[in-house]
């Protein structure tokens, strides 16, 4: 590296160099029984350079240093415009623990074993079913050095479980799946929870049962929350599009835009969560972030370059890989939960829908916050019960709307994808459609 | 590509022993332009270098992936020590006449031959057009220039080479009706073809029209109606709708699903010919070899409305005994090849489309697309413009819509497919954490009645 390094200190203002290595395993079943292990390997670099006031980025997994001096040099006759510094050196305040070596130390069997053991456990009352099943382990070591003298090394662990399984009854088809994922080993009463509810869904969901009439209550599953409602809402909240101007919630901070009930926040600063990180792509700081206090907006998530253009900090957001200049992103999603619980949500409605799993999800104008998707996975409500499964219903809405007047928030909450902590939410904003 | 690369692979295809085994060695060069607004958000050049060794063993696979080729037999010898711990029914792969053969990349327009400079020139043309009209608050141009060198050998004797070379450009509009983004643009791509990007001016303004038209327009509430559907959009809905379902992956450990889906069932109406081929030249999913070295060939899906073929690797052909197709493709060295779809396109039927529309009483006209989605039976995929047909006339601008159905009434209820077939290469497939993947969807103009529609 010190040949890039010496063309960087000769030509350029300001410049980092960000290097990565990672090993993954995965262990698949397919169909019940053991399809493959893989062992992945990857390692690389990404240069960043300032002249100026223009940002020169390339990046390579090929060690051919001669050609990558003479591309980087072609490319910095056209930087793209911006006015950040680099940061300097600093003392790292943050000490979350995101990395954990034991995973990488079991051995295979202990992995298929496991695997196996929940897939049959799933056949005993579901015989015919068919059911794919995961744990994929991965753990990397970056550093981050620029010169204005910081220099930071960064080691990171992840282990993640995913068991899914497949009913056929006629032309129906039906597949249900559960994810688990944490820096250190997920552990096997977790893991038999997840597999539990799996079975108690495939259970009612064998019950096909006509969709509720158009304006029915509405409850989202902490799943079904992020992928309806919270995917396309995050869209506006990055600081790729308020730096644009193209977020609708451009220059209104502290503007009550939400139901009252609502708040969010990104907190990268929770132990073993698995995306914790105690600095970000660009070497700053992590933070807890509010997006969402009480109904009010608070910030978007920013990284350096964002933050230069919407004229404020950066949140430490920047997130990037060997592959990608940096961009901002949330690490764990928060939201606070409310004073309902959800047994008791369900008992209330007479006739609903409980939306868990979307289809075409994320698929239109984001931007403006609407979405519109096939419902692949929700449960009917009838008389206070969940009584089967709907199919063939879209659902559609926009996603400030469904937010600005919220009927019900639950006390519980669940983790999705490992760095989502999600209540059940119940608005009437949203359109059924069958 | 170091030199002595045959001599490694060699070493590592003769160590220990397996049912199966193979490697591959791959460099890509690729060039992206991306402007966001009016600001050229970043010009890069990225070049990865990588190598991949997987095997079979009692029915199992492993697989290993490294970056330094000085590994690979090593990484072989570590792949086969993960397929042994499989102890699930051997079977025997399907094998072809083993091929040594080198293959260059198909080249047109090469855009290695045009300079940076030049490529920046054309893009900040197009820029410019898009922000030229005030009611225009943003836009999108990405460029991006591939270049592909996969060398593949197996234990059956093949070594393959073969170069590729994409060319893709995204250009959309943003306008505002001061509360909602409305985007209007297209996607192109090509095989080796930099010509397809240049003289876009006329498409670029019309993205621009077509953008501000989307202001006015109103929502459509949820619905069940008739759709016409573009060229563009028809294709997305062929390679969501029916291509997904047709890769044997889905099938071959599933025997209710081939019960379901068993060949020579009827799956549409006597005029639906499908089709899926690599070995159609010159697109986007074209190659001569699949990423197990398997050539590519034409594969009919449904003929006159009748299921008589499906998508294949090597595992799923010789596991359910039909003939091996030459669709197992791996986006990059870093992942092994699963079954998916080239080149899938629905055939020209005998109507015009304006037959199809003269005679739509009342429906919805739907062109262009913004994504589509599969999962088994059901599917979604989305148009990017959408018009009111009314008494055989195409009327008014409504916003774009999402469309959703299932496989078993969906294809069933088409019922117009018109003559004018067009290919559609701006697009890429997602599958088991692979994306984009370079394929081509065409399609005729065709008409389903009863499709779930909303906006959004």
């Amino acid at each position: 590296m010190e040949k890039i390094e010496n063309l960087l200190k000769d030509q350029f203002e300001q410049h980092e160099i960000y290097e990565e290595e990672n090993e993954y395993k995965s262990v698949s079943f397919e169909s019940n029984k053991l399809k493959e292990i893989s062992i992945k390997q990857s390692k690389g670099f990404a240069v960043r350079a300032i002249k100026d006031s223009g940002l020169t980025f390339s990046s390579s997994s090929n060690y051919d240093l001669e050609k990558f001096n003479s591309n980087f040099l072609e490319l910095s006759e056209y930087p793209t415009k911006t006015n950040i510094k680099f940061p300097k050196k600093n003392i790292q305040k943050n000490n979350v623990k995101i990395y954990s070596e034991d995973e990488f130390l079991l051995e295979n069997n202990f992995f298929i074993d496991k695997l196996d053991r929940n897939i049959k456990e799933i056949l005993k009352r579901f015989p015919e079913a068919l059911c794919d099943a995961e744990f994929d382990l991965g753990k990397g070591n970056s550093f981050i050095k620029n010169s204005n003298g910081l220099s930071l090394q960064s080691k990171e662990s992840g282990i993640s479980f995913f068991i899914s399984a497949q009913t056929i009854n006629g032309n129906d088809m039906l597949n249900i799946y559960s994810y688990a994922s944490s820096v250190k080993n997920i552990d096997d009463i977790f893991i038999d929870k997840l597999t539990k509810k799996l079975i108690e869904n495939l259970s009612i969901a064998q019950n096909i049962k006509e969709s509720p009439k158009k304006g029915c209550p509405v409850i989202f599953t902490p799943h079904g929350l992020y992928q309806t409602i919270l995917s396309p809402l995050l869209v506006s909240f990055n600081g790729t599009n308020l730096s644009k101007n193209l977020s609708k919630l451009c220059n209104k901070e502290n503007e009550k835009i939400f139901d009252k009930k609502i708040t969010i926040k990104d907190n990268p600063l929770i132990d073993f969560s698995p995306s914790s990180r105690n600095f970000d792509g660009e070497g700053v700081s992590s933070q807890i972030n509010t997006l969402i206090e009480k109904g009010k907006f608070i910030s978007g998530l920013f990284d350096l370059k964002t933050a230069n253009e919407y004229k404020c900090e950066t949140t430490g957001s920047a997130v990037r890989s060997i592959h990608s200049n940096t961009f901002p992103s949330t690490s764990n999603l928060i939201m606070d939960g409310g004073d309902s619980h959800i047994d008791k949500m369900i008992a209330q409605i007479d006739e609903g829908i409980l939306v868990d799993h979307l289809l075409g999800a994320g698929q239109g104008n984001e931007l403006s916050g609407d979405f519109s998707a096939n419902i692949s996975l929700g449960y009917k409500i009838e008389k206070g019960k969940l009584v089967g499964r709907v199919k063939n219903t879209m659902i559609s809405g926009n996603s400030f709307k469904a937010l600005s007047n919220v009927d019900n928030i639950s006390i519980e909450n669940e983790n999705v994808y490992g760095s989502l902590q999600l209540p059940f939410l119940q608005t009437s904003n949203v359109e059924i459609s069958s | 590509m170091q030199k002595n690369y045959k001599n490694i692979i060699q070493e590592s295809l003769s160590k220990k022993k397996a049912d199966y085994k193979e490697i591959r060695i791959e460099e890509t060069v690729s060039t992206r332009i991306n402007y966001n607004g009016k600001t050229r958000e970043n010009v890069s050049i990225n070049s990865h270098f990588g190598g991949s060794a997987r095997s079979m063993s009692n029915g199992g696979w492993g697989f290993t992936s490294f970056n330094e080729i000085e590994q690979a037999p090593t990484k072989m010898n570590e792949s086969i020590e993960l397929a042994n711990f499989s102890k699930n029914p051997s079977f025997k792969i399907h094998q072809n006449s083993p091929k040594k053969i080198t293959l260059p990349a198909e080249v047109k327009k090469d855009p290695r031959s045009i300079k940076l400079s030049e490529k920046i020139s054309l893009l900040d043309h197009y820029k410019d057009i898009l922000l030229k009209d005030k009611k225009i608050q943003g836009c999108e141009v990405v460029y991006g220039d591939t270049e592909r060198k996969v060398v593949f050998a197996d234990s059956e004797g093949n070594e393959i080479e073969q170069s590729f070379i994409h060319v893709i450009l995204r250009i959309a509009a943003n306008s505002s009706d001061g509360n909602d983004l409305l985007q209007s643009g297209f996607s192109i791509g090509s095989l080796g073809d930099y010509s397809i990007v240049e003289n876009l001016d006329e498409k670029v303004l019309e993205s621009v029209k077509k953008s501000i038209d989307l202001i006015k327009a109103p929502k459509i509430t949820g619905q069940e109606t008739t759709v016409v559907l573009d060229q563009i959009l028809a294709g997305v809905f062929v390679h969501e709708a029916f291509g997904h379902l047709s890769e044997a992956d889905n099938v071959y450990e599933n025997k209710r699903l081939q019960d379901i889906l068993k060949l020579g069932k009827k799956f549409g109406n006597s005029d639906l010919n499908i089709t899926d081929g690599a070995k159609i030249p010159n697109l986007r999913g074209s190659f001569e070899f699949d990423d197990e070295g398997t050539p590519s060939s034409i594969t009919p899906l449904i003929r006159d409305g009748v299921l008589v073929g499906r998508l294949h690797s090597k595992e799923t052909a010789s596991k359910m005994s039909e003939k091996t197709t030459g669709n197992a493709r791996a986006i990059s060295y870093a992942y092994p090849p699963i079954v998916r779809m080239t080149n899938t396109i629905i055939e020209n039927g005998s109507n015009t489309k304006e037959e199809i529309i003269n005679d739509t009483k009342d429906g919805l006209y739907v062109k262009n697309w913004y994504g589509g989605m599969t999962e088994h039976e059901m599917f979604t995929f989305s148009s990017a413009e959408t018009y009111k047909i009314e008494n055989g006339e195409i009327k008014e601008t409504l916003r774009p819509v999402k469309l959703s159905g299932n496989l078993f009434t969906t294809l069933k209820n088409i019922n117009g497919i018109a003559n004018d077939l067009e290919i559609n290469q701006g697009g890429g497939c997602g599958k088991g954490g692979q994306s984009p993947l370079p394929v081509s969807n065409g399609s005729p103009h065709i008409r389903i009645n009863n499709c779930l529609v909303s906006s959004g």
